[in-house]
């Protein structure tokens, strides 16, 4: 047997408006090269200035992996030439990043695990190319855009682990409202690196694997790597250390044209840019984005409101979804019946329609109004679907729907006796047979009577009405 | 200056250089190299360094877009272009 040691290289497209040494708009699925101007194309004689808004980001996610702030976050230029850098250097962080030393501590299903985080450093992205046959087209849209690099220590160890540390990471970027976190666009991507080594003996040689744009590509790339290395070693071949990718069609990854020198990015200080020296105000604007992390407010849903373990999962999935679950309890609603209601038949007719919660007719204080007819017995349980789909259909209140569809139950006293009489009244056979004794016909009583109201006379309160008249005559 | 470090110096500056520009430079940025190590005898222990001897304060703008009045122009400096693409020889 074997120990791997995997650490992640996450990178995150920040959700800034403008690019983050310039006024650019940051923008995807522009026309070409429309967002572009003399700072983020290196021309001579510009002068880059940071981003308020990107640096803020940048510390705010270094705050939720606990790091240790800078107090003096430094930029760099790592000099280097592709065509997807125009400038030849990438704008970025070397020796004082904006936060060091964090941790995360991920919940690996019933143990913990601690991750601890390297370093979180702000940079620039490059462009974009399309390989075209003999010509390469660029677009420097997403040229000089804030991107966030975030590297762990090797201690996962296994594709899995790392699949639930990118989920980790995914959740709480968006619920920071840094990145949207969609990885088959690119906005968050992932490298790994991984060594595989026997077992007290540390580290193996590492493998770098790009190209895994899911967070199940992470998982299945790492567990083909893992268990390539393991299988170089049974035969004591030595493990190159090289950059590989991950291949989504053959399900393996592949050796990268390795270069024979190393990496020589001459960093140096970025002259034009002052390192950044975070002042209380700014910490403060800091501290106001640090929202209730997922971890901790699925520990809150649990004890709050006593949510099974996939009734939290989902709700929590998503910030928005945990806030319209809390908004709905705090107007009324049940806890349980809201987390139940939001889990089946909601999901169900969003994922119907196409559309996002949010955007949907659907609000906290209509779900929590109609969870209030239900349980309160002015609706019963089918009814209140059909509202729902009225709901999603109309953009209606429940109140309003049950008003115009007279659907609301029949509960009032005085108006199902009238209705039992009358149901005696048609039916003086089954009648006399309750009469002598005989309640098989109560129920077939029971049943038109639901009939002639459309179901929406209470069934335990026509049931018993029934029972006492028959019963009185006698 | 090993003639190796300067040719290796040189590719990662995208310079070709001759046999000749390399003898002549290696002398001259031999001497270069030379006022470095002399600097590095300086004992800067305990010393914060300085990365900005005139950039003392913060300096960041607000997160606002300025429309970029120069994209059309800059396309246009490429020497090759295909709609608004610029045009390079592949490089996969
Ligand atoms: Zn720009």
């Amino acid at each position: 047997m074997y120990q791997a040691f995997v650490g992640l290289e996450i990178h995150v497209q920040l959700l800034t408006k403008s690019k983050v040494f310039c006024g650019c708009r940051a923008a995807f699925g522009d026309e070409p090269n429309t967002n572009v101007c003399p700072v983020c194309m290196g021309y001579p004689g510009v002068l880059p200035t940071l981003n308020r808004q990107a640096i803020v980001q940048a510390y705010l996610v270094a705050r939720a992996l606990d790091c240790e702030l800078s107090e003096s976050a430094v930029f760099e230029r790592k000099n280097y030439f592709y065509p997807d850098l125009p400038k030849n250097y990438q704008i970025s962080q070397l020796g004082s990043p904006v936060g060091r030393n964090g941790r995360v501590d991920l919940d690996l299903g019933g143990s913990r695990r601690r991750v601890p985080i390297r370093e979180v450093h702000l940079e620039e992205d490059a462009g974009k190319m399309i390989h075209a046959g003999d010509v390469s087209l660029l677009d420097y849209n997403r040229a000089g855009t804030p991107l966030l690099e975030i590297v762990t220590e090797p201690v996962l160890e296994r594709g899995e682990e790392a699949e639930l540390f990118l989920q980790y990471f995914r959740r709480m970027v968006r619920y920071l409202g840094v990145c949207d976190g969609n990885m088959e666009e690119g906005s968050l991507r992932c490298d790994a690196n991984v060594s595989v080594n026997r077992p007290g003996k540390g580290l193996g040689s590492k493998v770098e694997i790009k190209n895994m744009n899911s967070s199940r590509f992470v998982k299945k790339a790492l567990a083909f790597e893992i268990a390539r290395q393991s299988g170089l070693l049974d035969r004591g071949a030595p493990v190159a250390q090289e950059t590989r990718l991950w291949n989504e069609n053959r399900d393996l990854t592949e050796a990268m044209r390795s270069k024979e020198e190393a990496d020589d990015y001459r960093y140096f200080p970025e002259p034009d840019l002052p390192p950044f020296k975070p002042d209380a105000a700014f910490l403060l604007d800091v501290e106001k984005g640090l929202v209730e992390l997922p971890s901790a407010r699925r520990e809150r849903l649990v004890a709050e409101y006593g949510l099974g373990p996939d009734q939290v999962d989902f709700i929590i999935d998503e910030k928005s979804r945990a806030d319209f679950f809390e908004r709905t309890v705090a107007l009324g609603a049940d806890p349980l019946a809201a987390a139940s209601w939001l889990g089946s038949d909601v999901k169900r007719l969003l994922n119907r329609e196409g559309v996002e919660l949010a955007e949907s007719p659907l609000t906290p204080e209509r779900l929590a109004g109609l969870l209030v007819l239900l349980a309160s017995g002015r609706i019963h349980g089918k009814i209140a679907k059909q509202v729902l789909e009225v709901l999603f259909a109309e953009g209606k209140d429940p109140e309003t729907i049950i008003r115009e569809r007279a659907w609301e139950q029949l509960i009032d006293a005085g108006a199902i006796a009238k209705l039992v009489d009358e149901a005696i009244d048609a039916n003086e056979k089954a009648a006399a047979q309750i009469r002598a004794g005989d309640e098989k016909p109560v129920g077939f009583l029971v049943g038109e009577i639901m009939k002639a109201t459309s179901g929406r006379a209470e069934p335990q309160l026509v049931r018993s009405v029934l029972k006492e008249r028959l019963a009185k005559s006698r | 200056m090993e003639l190796k470090e300067l040719y290796v110096t040189a590719s990662l500056a995208q310079l070709d250089l001759s046999d000749e520009e390399a003898e002549t430079l290696s002398a001259l940025v031999g001497q270069m190299v030379e006022y470095f190590s002399t600097m590095r005898e300086i004992d800067v222990e305990n010393l914060e360094p300085t990365t900005h001897a005139l950039l003392k304060t913060n300096r960041v703008r607000e997160d606002a877009v300025v429309e970029s009045a120069a994209a059309d122009t800059l396309v246009g400096n490429a020497p090759e272009s295909e709609g608004r693409f610029i045009v390079i020889p592949n490089v996969l």
